[in-house]
């Protein structure tokens, strides 16, 4: 079963920090990020990763009566937004949850995970 | 540039969908990825279940905290994503205005990071 990790997180305070600042918070935290990587590989070689950038990079498009309105910012108007996605291929739920639980941002934010339709 | 398009829309409205009405919906989806696939700008995208199916997952002191249900209850709902190779954002708003959901939920569009050490290794 195709899984989709979506992860969100507070990056307020991610966005207002110098780009040395997210440089060094980045190398920080890359140790356990490669090793969610290499765990997520082992699980599944083909999996997919997209880490977004910050919310103020956001555009949200509508059309309404064949008008289009596009809105800078996040969709969402939460203090934490979707800032990565994975998506992986596993073989249920229970070792989905032990992988998102794996995620360095889920100590501070919130991984949700949902099946996706084949 | 690669660029993500995030599908926001009503569950409620896909729920109350006949079976009809949803293979309406796929085949102006299909209509879709065939416009802008031909193009070679979608490289990736996925349709996700519905967030009754959601299950989501915090660690706070080293524990596990698991929970049924999405991130946050909310009327309009991440339904779904595109991946956009373009040349631009406004590349990527023109190409999301023609996602089907853009008709009545919203398509969020935000760049993919790309780490520049990584990049640079790439070229």
């Amino acid at each position: 079963m195709k899984y989709a990790f979506l992860v969100y997180g507070d990056d307020s305070a991610w966005v207002d920090l110098s780009e040395e600042e997210q440089a060094e918070l980045r190398a920080q935290e890359m140790p356990r990020w490669m090793t969610l990587f290499d765990e997520l590989q082992k699980a599944d070689p083909n999996l997919a990763g997209y880490e977004l950038d910050g919310r103020d990079t956001a555009k949200v498009v509508r059309v309404r009566d064949g008008e289009r309105i596009v809105t800078d910012g996040p969709f969402a108007e939460t203090k934490e937004v979707v800032g990565g996605v994975f998506v992986i291929d596993l073989p249920d739920l229970d070792e989905a949850i032990r992988l998102a639980s794996l995620v360095p941002t889920a100590e501070h934010g919130s991984l949700e995970i949902r099946p996706l339709v084949e | 540039m690669q660029v993500m398009a995030l599908l926001y829309g009503d569950e409620s409205r896909w729920d109350a969908f006949s079976d009809e009405e949803r293979e309406a919906v796929y085949a102006e989806y299909r209509a879709f990825a065939e416009e802008a696939g031909i193009e070679g700008v979608i490289v990736g995208g996925g349709e996700l279940a519905s967030t009754r199916d959601a299950t989501t997952v915090r660690v706070r002191d080293g524990e596990s905290l698991v929970t049924d249900g999405p991130y946050a209850e909310v009327k309009e709902a991440l339904g779904g994503y595109f991946v956009f190779e373009c040349k631009s954002m406004d590349e990527a708003v023109e190409y999301a205005a023609k996602i089907p959901g853009a008709q009545h939920g919203a398509i969020e569009v935000r760049p993919i990071y790309v780490d520049p050490a990584a990049e640079g290794a790439a070229s």
